[in-house]
């Protein structure tokens, strides 16, 4: 009950986490990887790396336009010192020249990977990525307001659907906001990964939401009672309806179901962390980034089920009850 | 029967389901560890170039210049002609499939997607691609084969290795090849089997004349790549460059051969879109590093379970357990390549397996603290938890869906592994915990000395 009625505080955490989140991707803004603008990737691994500078010396003699490139230093999974250059899209021939100059360097130089995207292919993933996420998001939005359909009072089914999609928006800007800060940190880009990320942060976000809603649902069908009452059908005729009348007031019923629900998203998500941050210190190079966004994610989630998706209910309730006081005064006058 | 007999059946059915259930899993468990272990297993774990190394390479077609209608066969020849090529660099298991982009992109592209484990340096594989074939006709010099078949020295001393002599005739000359079926019912036909019409240009029907007056009795060779594809007999000079290839072709032979005729050449013109190559050492990393996590995390999510839920706990390591076995015995059966991604997202998937169980032993916390025994409260938990579980998962199963259809085949395999991952969670949840639950003893919270062996948390 305590965060019913501290609700402001935790809607103006959720609001200022959501501000925040987006001033941060604004400002220092997303790195798009070579999955969604094209271009090449190559990881040489060396027993002896060479000097950076010399790297850069090499590449500038070659007469490739290579153009603006980025040079980092890495190490690769087997735990050896690396390089990690990022250039256009390479053709194989120029492939060939850039893996000599790189191996030609330093103690016993290999290319460990090589990855190259045709431009086509990185506008078509852009899309997809932006597609998915919609259609995800459109289908989550549908399946909760059907799933809420009997509902109805005192806040209609599509405002479950709504709420969920707010959460939502709230559980991935914060993901998002942490690529952006990695992004500057550690030079992480947005790749097709993240997207899959942040798609698994919608599917445990809705989750989480629901099984919250799911117990207001079933609170607000336990706390009424049925009463009769007598009205006119359309012919004048009198005839006997059932109207609920609820016994606890809505705010109630919806702290209740989150003191009841709050152990089960707690445990849920410190499991789902386990697991992640496993995946994190333990896990390869490629998915450390989208085991770090998806913590990210969870926490959010969490945090949004609970503090920022039910408070919500509860003020939309407040607003549609004072609406139809308002109205009903107006009747009366 | 008597309440107490009763009662006494109601255990051993009980008891016999539960074991039936450890049994079913000890057996899958069993299966899984051996087609992972062993060499030869008819179903082992499919690995993904990013975790066994490799190559893997799109081409783009360009298929402008053709009929919509023609497209899909055409990128079919494609692939024929790909995979005829990729086979003889002797890479083991070289896989080669088309793929359209989806429907996002204003035109579809015509992709052709070409995968060669172990291959690291790209440039011979990406040079035999983009040859262009040869396309050959050549006599079969019957004394040479004589000679062949009858000789034992080396045949390097005769100055030929193969009995075919160079006609000049290639696929430079040709127009195009037609499957022809039979037509005995219009009375004219004599074919009695389905063969191929072949047109030449205008220079090469004049090349192919004199050729065939030339060689009547001869057997002509025809080569692609290097390859006999077939030695038709010539019975009579033929004029007007057209020739007929009889033989004792099947529909199906004829077809391939006729498309293997036309598109000598590429069908259609490719250039390289996307190439990603992963050392093999460097897979194998990943790979173990990816087991690590799995089996680190799953411990840490297996103690917590135990340690907060204590009985309810363990019989959920063991619907876990479960879940493992039935989610690495899917990766055997079904076409999943197991790549970084989709490990990541199984890694994933343990942490949120749990969910279901969780929602029930809280529900079933409940009623248990208020006055029901465990069995009771355990039914009761899974009844009341079932509406969650339900609209919780059905969302994350739809977002699974979309992405799979959606996604390329990286984005599909993670797609793959985090919907089969929420409904097998499910499933062991509703199945496996339900019917250990049911099967221990019922205790009561109140009365019952170890009754808080079903409670959780640290209150009380």
């Amino acid at each position: 009950m305590q965060i019913i009625s501290h609700q402001h505080i935790f809607l103006g955490i959720a609001a200022a986490i959501m501000v925040v989140s987006i001033g941060i991707i604004a400002v220092l803004g997303l790195r798009l990887g070579i999955d969604f603008t094209g271009g090449s990737l190559t990881e040489a691994s060396y027993v002896e790396r060479p000097e950076k500078a010399a790297v850069e010396t090499a590449l500038d003699d070659l007469s490739l336009e290579l153009g603006a490139y980025s040079l980092r230093e890495s190490t690769n999974d087997a735990g050896q010192p690396a390089f990690n250059l990022r250039t256009r899209d390479l053709t194989e021939p120029e492939r060939q020249t850039v893996s000599a100059t790189l191996t030609g360097l330093g103690v016993d130089g290999a290319v460990t990977r090589f990855t190259s995207i045709g431009p086509t292919i990185g506008q078509e993933l852009r899309d997809k990525a932006v597609w998915a996420i919609g259609a995800v998001a459109a289908v989550i939005i549908l399946y909760v307001a059907w799933a809420f359909r009997g509902v109805g009072r005192p806040v209609g089914s599509w405002t479950y659907g709504g709420i969920t999609i707010l959460a939502l928006i709230h559980d991935v800007l914060v993901p998002t906001a942490v690529m952006a800060v990695l992004g500057v940190l550690i030079g992480a880009e947005v790749d097709v990964l993240f997207v899959m990320a942040l798609l698994a942060v919608l599917g445990y976000s809705v989750n989480d939401t629901i099984v919250v809603f799911d117990r207001v649902r079933e609170n607000l069908l336990k706390f009424r009672q049925e009463k009769k009452v007598m009205v006119k059908n359309e012919y004048g005729q009198p005839e006997e309806q059932i109207e609920y009348i609820p016994t606890k007031p809505f705010a109630e019923v919806v702290g209740l179901s989150i003191d009841q629900t709050i152990l089960r998203s707690i445990n849920t998500s410190l499991t789902t962390l386990f697991a992640l941050s496993a995946l994190y210190f333990l896990g390869g190079s490629v998915t450390q980034t989208f085991a770090l966004v998806l913590m990210a994610g969870v926490l959010a989630g969490t945090y949004s089920s609970i503090f920022f998706a039910n408070p919500l209910l509860v003020l939309l309730a407040e607003r549609n009850a004072q609406r139809a006081a308002a109205k009903d005064a107006a009747v009366v006058e | 029967m008597s309440e107490p007999a009763k009662a006494s059946s109601e255990r051993i059915i009980r008891t016999f389901r539960a074991l039936f259930m450890l049994a079913i899993g000890a057996a899958l468990a069993w299966f899984v560890y051996t087609n992972a272990t062993q060499p030869d297993a008819n179903y082992p774990f499919k690995l993904g170039l990013d975790l066994a190394g490799g190559a893997h390479l799109v081409y783009e077609a360009d298929t402008s210049a053709v009929e919509p209608m023609e497209v899909d066969e055409l990128m079919g020849v494609l692939r024929d002609v790909i995979e005829r090529r990729v086979n003889l660099f002797g890479v083991s298991e070289p896989v080669v499939y088309v793929e359209e982009s989806s429907f996002v992109t204003d035109e579809p592209i015509q992709r052709l997607v070409v995968e060669l484990p172990g291959v690291t340096d790209v440039s011979q594989a990406v040079n035999e691609i983009g040859r262009t074939p040869l396309l050959e006709f050549k006599l079969l010099d019957q004394e040479r084969a004589a000679q062949l078949a009858s000789t034992t020295i080396a045949t390097s001393t005769l100055g030929f290795s193969d009995p075919y002599v160079d006609t000049g005739l290639t696929g430079r000359y040709f127009e195009r090849a037609d499957p022809m079926l039979p037509q005995n019912s219009q009375g004219g036909g004599f074919e009695s089997s389905p063969y191929l019409n072949i047109t030449f240009s205008n220079e090469g029907g004049d090349l192919f004349e004199a050729l065939t007056r030339e060689n009547v009795g001869e057997q002509l060779a025809i080569f692609l790549d290097g390859e006999l594809l077939s030695a038709p007999t010539i019975n009579e000079p033929i004029p007007g460059g057209t020739a007929m290839i009889t033989g004792n072709f099947t529909a199906e032979e004829v077809r391939n051969l006729s498309e293997n005729l036309n598109f000598g050449a590429l069908p259609l013109p490719i250039t390289l879109a996307s190439t990603q190559t992963v050392g093999a050492t460097l897979g194998a990393q990943v790979l173990e590093h990816g087991i690590a996590a799995g089996i680190i995390g799953f411990a840490l999510v297996l103690a917590f379970m135990v340690l907060w839920y204590r009985v309810p706990g363990v019989v959920a390591m063991i619907a876990l357990l479960f879940y493992v076995v039935v989610m690495l015995a899917l990766f055997q059966f079904m076409p999943v390549v197991l790549t970084a991604a989709g490990l990541a997202g199984f890694v994933l998937s343990l942490g949120m397996a749990v969910d279901a169980n969780v929602l029930v032993f809280e529900r079933m916390k409940e009623e248990y603290r208020s006055g029901k025994d465990s069995r009771e409260a355990a039914r009761d938990g899974f009844t009341r938890a079932w509406s969650a579980i339900r609209d919780g998962n059905f969302t994350s199963i739809l977002s699974a869906i979309i992405l799979f259809w959606f996604g390329t085949s990286i984005v599909k395999g993670f797609a793959l592994v985090f919907g089969l991952g929420v409904i097998i969670s499910m499933l062991t949840a509703l199945t496996v915990t339900r019917t250990l639950l049911i099967a221990l003893p019922a205790l009561s919270y109140q009365t019952d000395r170890w009754g808080w062996l079903y409670n959780s948390g640290s209150k009380k």
